[in-house]
Parts: C-alpha cells; sequence; structure tokens
C-alpha cells in the first residue's frame, strides 16, 4: 500500500468516524427507531468507489470500532447494530458496484445499500430484542432509506466529480 | 447525475413494498400495537381493560354517589357519566394512545393507557 493511500485512507477513516459519532447525537423518530441518515455511509461509499471493497472494509471496520469506542459502549448493542448494519450494506454495495453498475449508478447503488443497511439493522434489533415483533418496523425503515440512500449517492458522486484524481498517483 | 432506468425500478420496488408493508401493517395492525387501559382507584388497581377492535363494556366505578362510568369501546376508553363537581374526567374525551389518561381527581380515579405488549425497543434503538 503505497504511502499516500494509507493517508487518504486515513483521512476517510476519521471523517467517517466523526460522522458517525455526530449522527449518534441526532434525536431518532419514535415512530421508526433504526433510522438513521447514514452520513457515515457516504465515506463507506465513496471508498468502495474510488478505491475498491477492501478499502471500504477498512475504513468501514475502524469506523465502527472507534464510533463505538467514543460512544462508551464497545460491547453494547448500538455497535452489533453498526456491525450487522454496515456489513450487509457494504457487501451489497461493493457486490452491484462491481457486477451491476452498468444498469444500476451509484445512486442506486447506494439506495439499495442504505435498504440493506437499515433492513439488517431492523432484522438484527429483532434477534437482540428476541422478538418478531420489531420486524413491524422493516416498511417504515426501508421507506426512510430510500431517500436518504439517495442523497447519499448523490453526495459521493459529488465528492468523486470534485476530487482530482491525480490525487492518488 | 441522471437515474438509469434500473434506479428507477430499484427506487419504485422498494417504495411500493415500504408503502405496501406500512398499509398491510395498519390494516392487520393486532398484536404489534395492542393498547391497554390501566384503571385504579385511590392509587390501587381495579381492573385492566384490554382495549381491542370489537370490544364493547360499560361499567360503574363507586357508590351511589362519587360513581364514574366508564365506557370501553374498540381501541377508545372514556368516561361517559360521573358525578364529581368539575366534570373534568368526562370532558377529556375518549383516549387511545399510550401516554394518554383520564383523571377524576375528585373520587381519585385514574384511567392510563399502556402498551399491551411491551417491547423494549427504545433501549436499544440509540
Amino acid at each position: 500500500m503505497k504511502t499516500k493511500h494509507m493517508v487518504l485512507l486515513g483521512l476517510l477513516t476519521a471523517g467517517a468516524a466523526i460522522l458517525h459519532i455526530v449522527e449518534s447525537w441526532l434525536p431518532t423518530p419514535a415512530s421508526a427507531p433504526g433510522v438513521k441518515l447514514g452520513l457515515a455511509n457516504v465515506v463507506s461509499l465513496f471508498a468502495l468507489a474510488f478505491f475498491g471493497p477492501r478499502e471500504a472494509l477498512y475504513v468501514l471496520g475502524a469506523r465502527i470500532v472507534l464510533g463505538g469506542l467514543f460512544s462508551g459502549a464497545i460491547a453494547g448493542p448500538a455497535v452489533f447494530l453498526s456491525i450487522s448494519g454496515g456489513m450487509t450494506s457494504l457487501l451489497v454495495m461493493a457486490l452491484l458496484n462491481r457486477w451491476a453498475q452498468p444498469p444500476f449508478s451509484l445512486i442506486g447503488v447506494s439506495v439499495l445499500g442504505a435498504t440493506a443497511h437499515n433492513a439488517a439493522q431492523v432484522a438484527a434489533a429483532a434477534i437482540l430484542v428476541g422478538s418478531p415483533g420489531v420486524l413491524w418496523y422493516l416498511p417504515y425503515a426501508v421507506l426512510f432509506a430510500v431517500p436518504l440512500g439517495a442523497v447519499t449517492g448523490m453526495t459521493a458522486l459529488f465528492a468523486l466529480a470534485k476530487l482530482p484524481q491525480k490525487s492518488l498517483s | 447525475m441522471r437515474l438509469t432506468w434500473a434506479d428507477k425500478i430499484a427506487i419504485g420496488l422498494l417504495l411500493a413494498f415500504s408503502l405496501g408493508g406500512i398499509v398491510y401493517s395498519l390494516y392487520f395492525m393486532p398484536v404489534a400495537g395492542l393498547k391497554q387501559a390501566e384503571i385504579s382507584v385511590d392509587g390501587r388497581p381495579y381492573k385492566t381493560v384490554l382495549l381491542r377492535p370489537g370490544y364493547k363494556e360499560t361499567f360503574r366505578i363507586g357508590g351511589a354517589s362519587q360513581y364514574n362510568v366508564i365506557e370501553a369501546d374498540g381501541a377508545r376508553i372514556r368516561v361517559l357519566e360521573a358525578d364529581c363537581p368539575d366534570q373534568i374526567c368526562v370532558k377529556t374525551g375518549w383516549v387511545r394512545q399510550a401516554p394518554q389518561q383520564i383523571v377524576c381527581l375528585p373520587w381519585r380515579t385514574v384511567i392510563r393507557v399502556t402498551e399491551a405488549g411491551q417491547t423494549d425497543i427504545d433501549e436499544i434503538a440509540r
């Protein structure tokens, strides 16, 4: 890994961790628990598009650990939800980005990734509470994921367009 | 920055699924959001009524004077009639949502609406 590469990944990780922490300060709507803005997902998506799945996984993993550390509950349920949501989302986005980019744009990849993120979080919450009743929130989680995922995708596209490509080499 | 046809199909399907799911869950709400009314007199639990669709009951608390007539109808409950001086409990009207309550201060009757099946989502949703 080149030094420039590593520095850029470090910057991305720091940005993702900050977004993750700021997002945890925001209140969640009572009618739809588990719904988050997915700000940190911008960085995951950006890393995926700019570098690749492996680098995106590094950034995601470091971000979740840092976010857990800063929230003070590294082994708490929030981290469990972050991991299940983040990993599922990244897996879906990586597969789509690799194999289905021509039909989908980055916005579509992001929307499906956000949906996978929220769906996985609701499923994880249902497992955590041990009650399948939590799955009733799934439609709400998906409803919120679509516009938020679209915004995330557009943000990543803007960032990709503005960032000079030669800054990598 | 254009949405491709595949994007539009995916977004459309997801929205259709979620809206369909919400409509479905609202129609067949049952178990998810059942409420119950806890009625207490003088701070002691008197009766708990499960507020379920199609259920009707009218009952009377108290003696010949100092009474409340309580009416439960489906998912809602109210004080139909009372002989308390302020009539606040009667004027409160129907209640149906979880934190709502009806209080008859003179006769010390409290009707609280609570969730019938507690899912402690709030504790973990953070």
